[in-house]
């Protein structure tokens, strides 16, 4: 299955623990410490922009992030990329388990059906 | 080269099954470069207009009724070339092509739609279009299964991965349960496996929840949550797929990253569909309906 962009073979089951996916995630990120802060926006259907939030390092909301942005080759717009509904849903779930109620306020955010888009400062 | 995949996506009427489909295997082919065969397997037979940019499809029944048997017919006279660059003879975007074809079904109200299916497919086996080139055959079926006929793809081993079309509405959930029931039924005869619920949001609260939960307790996964959006329509009334008509939307890149994960794609399992009083149970713990208590069964909302 797929969780954060990632393949887990089908081996591991239909419910791939959120350790194996920490571990994976932490593991294809790489050196992040050249990335100070990720700049994170929400907008409606129709282009308003109405959530924008920064993300600092040290949490898994970051590592996740920054990991999409350095992999993810959807176009970008003024330096930011789109992230996938099905991502930023996955991203947040594990984020408000394993992350400090900062990034849990902050996963509420991107619980929502506005499309969010990310970039790296 | 790799062994052919036959697929089907199934999901209830109206839910998007086919738009999702086309533009699912628009992508595959457009980004990827997959060979694919559609195979039309719903009355309506608008399983293949946005790879055509046409209205509708001569089906397959309808030029056996013209010609007097479907044996008067030439595989060419019913498997047509996707237009623009779903074309096998345009390699200007793509080495990949799509080929149609749409089973049909009898008139409104008479005889039975399965029937189609069941001639088309044997018809198109018989012919060869199921040739050594293509990646994936992709079967597009309506309903819940309830219809034998439109079991028929799975009921005969000929869609081996079954991918279940739902959103988070109620009835779309039911739906998806039910084809479950009905891969169930055939998965230890057939080989059949359900691959995966793709939900086709309509936006509603909690939606990706309550979709992951389903496909958890049913031994799937939820393999995509492709969002709604108005580039879908535009792109339709154009008679095209989403990929064509803006290759470089966000709405595109979402079928994309759909059509990279159907390829790379091993999760392929026998389901645990739930009993109707867990169905009910996951709708209530997400949010969809509140419980109610036995009195209020029957009664208005101002008696309730």
């Amino acid at each position: 299955m797929f969780v954060c962009g990632y393949h887990f073979p089908a081996s591991m089951g239909n419910d791939v623990s959120m350790d194996k996916v920490i571990e994976k995630v932490n593991g294809e990120a790489g050196d992040l410490s050249g990335i100070s802060s990720i700049e994170v926006t929400g907008e409606t259907a129709k282009g308003e922009i109405v959530e924008k939030f920064t993300v600092t390092p040290g949490s898994f909301l970051f590592t996740a992030l920054a990991d999409y942005y350095n992999k993810s080759d959807v176009p970008e717009k003024d330096g930011f990329k789109m992230i996938y509904y099905t991502n930023k849903y996955q991203i947040s779930e594990i984020s408000k388990a394993v992350d400090g109620e900062e990034e849990k306020a902050l996963c509420r955010k991107l619980d929502d059906m506005n499309l969010y888009r990310l970039k790296i400062a | 080269m790799a062994a052919l995949r036959q697929i089907a996506f199934y999901g209830k009427g109206g839910i998007g099954k086919s738009t999702t489909s086309q533009n699912t295997l628009a992508a595959m082919c457009h980004y990827y470069g997959q060979k694919i065969l559609i195979v039309g397997c719903d009355p309506k037979a608008d399983s293949t207009r946005l790879i055509l940019h046409e209205k509708a499809q001569s089906t397959i029944m309808q030029l056996a009724s013209e010609a007097g048997t479907v044996e008067d017919l030439e595989l060419e006279d019913v498997c047509k070339p996707g237009a623009g660059e779903f074309n096998p003879e345009d390699e200007t975007i793509t080495d990949g092509y799509i080929m149609c074809t749409e089973s049909g079904g009898p008139e409104p109200g008479v005889g039975c739609a399965g029937r189609g299916v069941i001639t088309a497919i044997n018809f198109l086996e018989e012919e060869g279009a199921y040739d050594d080139e293509l990646d994936f055959v992709s079967y597009d079926v309506l309903g819940d299964v309830v219809c034998g006929g439109f079991a028929m793809p799975i009921r005969e081993g000929k869609a081996q991965e079954i991918y279940i079309v739902m959103s988070g509405e109620m009835m779309a959930m039911y739906a998806a349960n039910n084809i479950s029931k009905g891969i169930l039924k055939y998965a230890n005869t057939g080989g059949v496996r359900l691959a995966g619920l793709i939900c086709n949001a309509r936006m509603t609260d909690r939606e990706y929840d309550l979709a992951k939960n389903l496909a958890t307790q049913i031994g799937t996964q939820m393999i995509h949550f492709v969002p709604r959006s108005n580039h879908v329509q535009r792109a339709e009334l154009r008679r095209m797929t989403v990929v064509e008509f803006a290759p470089n939307s966000e709405q595109a890149m979402e079928y994309r990253e759909l059509a990279r994960k159907i390829i790379a794609n091993d999760l392929k399992v026998i389901p645990t569909p739930l009993e109707m009083d867990d169905l009910e149970a996951l709708l209530m713990e997400f949010g969809l309906e509140e419980e109610v208590e036995v009195e209020a069964i029957g009664k208005r909302a101002e008696e309730a």
